[in-house]
């Protein structure tokens, strides 16, 4: 991304010596300091780390593969992930413990509404939400889900939210264990045993950070954010 | 749209029921990020040192049966052996308690067992034998604590002078190197604050973390010129002596980085923190001084460290070692390996704690682990292959016993020497409720 700032910032310098008038069609940056915008979860009681004072390790690639989106369209995990740092957080949508999957989507819920305070963020990063309960978390069921997102009318000013099922558990499987989300299908048919995790992914793939319980804090998880495009240059 | 307008939006689409994983037994000592045996833990898995002319003479994972039905209970039921002796010290559980992750205090090998395929059968899954090289000189990988995806690592040593500077090292759960932290010299504070009369000295031991509060505390010990030494040789040694932790370092959870080194002298080693929702401090004991300490948060919300009870008589020098937090946080199990003998304080004034029970377990003992719910508490014997003591006095076992609020009563011991299995260190639970429920 600070290739793509630079070239742009040079191809208006450009213009201007040639003294034509332009529109700068820039998408306006993520002002510094955003993250503090970003509400504090419930038992959350210490003030993130200042965005960039500190570095996120590249721990492991995140790994490929075909999903389905609240159309039904297939596509590659690689390809959704390419163009903005991800939040990814797997869920299934029959989990009723207060402490897991709703957990994740309210969190990922501030996290979207807030983000309509703060312009250009939704250029830069998304939230995505996978299914690992790909019988019963079908297409229709996860278009259902995403409703509400759906006809929000300020969604194009918010981070976009992408809510993503499996083909099957052969297409999900290499997707758990390649990110390490522990899902358990061994005991009733009803629940489904897992860990509780978010993944934040940068535009090169790779996982940058891990949140397990008291970690999953819109503050903290735009800290880190932020972090990261300093890192590319553009926050 | 508001947060209840999506909520019961998209509640619509969703069927209440199930779980994410709490089979919420030193089991209340671990990592706050694991899921938890809350009912009866099955197995024991014993990390083992191997003894020169004992049986395979090597280091080994030994499993106890735990199983109260069981017609083994009490017994060995799987050992794996590892290929030789490292100083078999500690290991700890990954997050999502798939893996066991053990440590050679002198080979610095890491051994990763998988727990979860046959929770009764633990396999070797993978050894790092790259410790040192990885992490850029490195030496004694200690404590293993659990961060989500990820194993953080306590060093006690250095390759450079074998000294206590070290530093700690995370690793990515499928055993991937990602990054070492040395800690905090008076020389390079790296931004920390040294409070009161506090020398940094860059020793590390164990590692606890208080995640709501971002809090990360390390304890110091002594580096591998000390621990790899005939215990009654170095306690003759004036220079030796001098080679001892004297800190506790509050570090940034999140950023990895060092805040506070605290002045906590003669060798403080486990740190518990404990379990409430409002209880912001953590013990630590010193094993020279004898004393217990209390890491807490003041009233300004600045965090300190005092020495809040002596374990024992101190001059006796009892050399107070494992310590084990009650998951109600209302009493702590503290063991002294000299007079072999575990101690009860009431800590439900965490700065006023005071000693309810005393029993005598061995003629040394070392580890201790309690069930969450407390009736259960188990006692290792080793310390270290050149610190246990010589002779009849030393005793290798694991010994289980019931705690009924006022008394603890022996169930079963097994008798490692007796077994040709060697020496037996840390204890961690194991269960199969945490793979199938």
């Amino acid at each position: 991304m600070a290739l793509k700032t630079a070239l742009a910032a040079m191809a208006l310098a450009a213009a201007g010596a040639a003294g034509w008038v332009v529109l700068d069609t820039r998408p306006p940056s993520p002002p510094a300091g955003f993250a503090a915008r970003f509400p504090t979860a419930e038992g959350f009681e210490f003030d993130p780390p200042a965005p960039g004072s500190y570095d996120l390790l590249r721990i492991k690639p995140a790994p490929d593969g075909e999903l389905l989106d609240i159309h039904g369209n297939l596509s590659r995990l690689s390809d959704l992930m390419r163009d903005r740092i991800t939040l990814v957080s797997f869920v299934y949508l029959s989990c009723g413990d207060i402490g897991g999957c709703p957990l994740a989507m309210s969190v990922l819920f501030d996290i979207h509404e807030a983000s309509l305070g703060v312009p250009g963020l939704g250029d830069e990063v998304q939230l995505m939400t996978i299914s690992f309960d790909p019988e019963r978390d079908t297409v229709e069921a996860i278009g259902a889900f995403a409703y509400p997102i759906s006809i929000d009318r300020d969604a194009d000013r918010k981070l976009p939210w992408q809510v993503l099922t499996a083909p099957d558990q052969a297409a999900l499987q290499p997707i758990l264990d390649g990110f390490g989300q522990v899902v358990n299908r061994s005991g009733d048919q009803e629940t489904i045993n897992h860990v509780l995790r978010m993944y934040l992914v940068d535009r090169q793939g790779q996982i940058r950070n891990i949140y397990g319980l008291g970690l999953i804090d819109p503050r903290l998880l735009m800290s880190d954010v932020e972090t990261l495009l300093q890192e590319e240059g553009t926050g | 749209m508001n947060r209840r307008e999506f909520s019961t939006l998209a509640a619509s689409a969703m069927v209440l029921g199930g779980s994410p994983f709490r089979a919420f037994a030193d089991e209340t000592c671990q990592s706050p990020y694991m899921p938890k045996i809350t009912g009866t833990e099955e197995f024991i898995y014993v990390w083992t040192l191997g003894v020169e002319g004992m049986g395979d003479e090597q280091d080994k994972l030994v499993t106890i049966d735990a199983r109260p039905d069981s017609s083994t209970r009490g017994q060995v039921i799987n050992s794996v052996s590892v290929g030789g002796r490292n100083e078999a010290h500690h290991g700890g559980f990954n997050s999502d308690r798939r893996y066991f992750w053990t440590g050679g205090l002198d080979t610095n090998r890491i051994f990763i067992f998988d727990v979860h395929s046959d929770p009764s059968t633990p396999k070797l899954h993978k050894t790092i034998d790259t410790f040192v090289k990885d992490s850029g000189g490195v030496v004694g990988p200690h404590t293993f604590f659990a961060l989500p995806g990820r194993m953080m690592i306590s060093g006690l040593s250095n390759d450079g002078d074998h000294g206590g500077r070290t530093a700690l090292v995370e690793y990515s759960d499928e055993g991937d190197y990602l990054a070492t932290y040395w800690h905090p010299t008076a020389e390079d504070m790296q931004g920390a604050e040294a409070v009161g009369d506090a020398v940094a000295d860059g020793f590390g031991y164990d590692i606890r973390a208080l995640i709501r509060k971002n809090i990360m505390l390390t304890s110091s010990f002594t580096g591998w010129s000390n621990y790899m030494m005939d215990f009654g040789q170095m306690l003759q040694d004036g220079e030796a002596m001098k080679r001892f932790g004297n800190t506790v370092v509050q570090w940034d959870l999140h950023t990895r980085q060092p805040k506070k080194v605290f002045n906590v002298p003669g060798a403080p080693l486990e740190i518990r923190f404990p379990w409430g929702a409002n209880a912001n401090y953590a013990f630590t004991s010193a094993a020279l001084t004898s004393k217990l300490w209390l890491i807490y948060e003041d009233d300004g919300g600045e965090w300190q460290a005092k020495e809040v009870a002596d374990i024992g008589n101190p001059a006796d020098i009892p050399l107070p070692v494992d310590i084990s937090i009650a998951a109600d946080d209302q009493t702590l199990w503290v063991n002294s390996f000299m007079d072999g003998k575990t101690r009860l304080f009431d800590i439900s004034d965490p700065h006023n704690p005071s000693q309810i029970y005393e029993k005598q377990i061995g003629r040394q003992v070392n580890m201790v682990s309690q069930s969450w719910d407390g009736s259960r508490v188990y006692y290792t014997s080793s310390l270290l292959s050149q610190w246990d003591k010589k002779g009849e006095d030393d005793e290798q076992y694991l010994k289980a016993y019931s705690w009924d609020g006022t008394e603890l009563t022996e169930d079963y011991s097994v008798d490692f020497y007796e077994l040709k299995l060697g020496r037996a260190h840390i204890m961690r639970f194991g269960s199969s409720a945490l793979y199938t429920s």
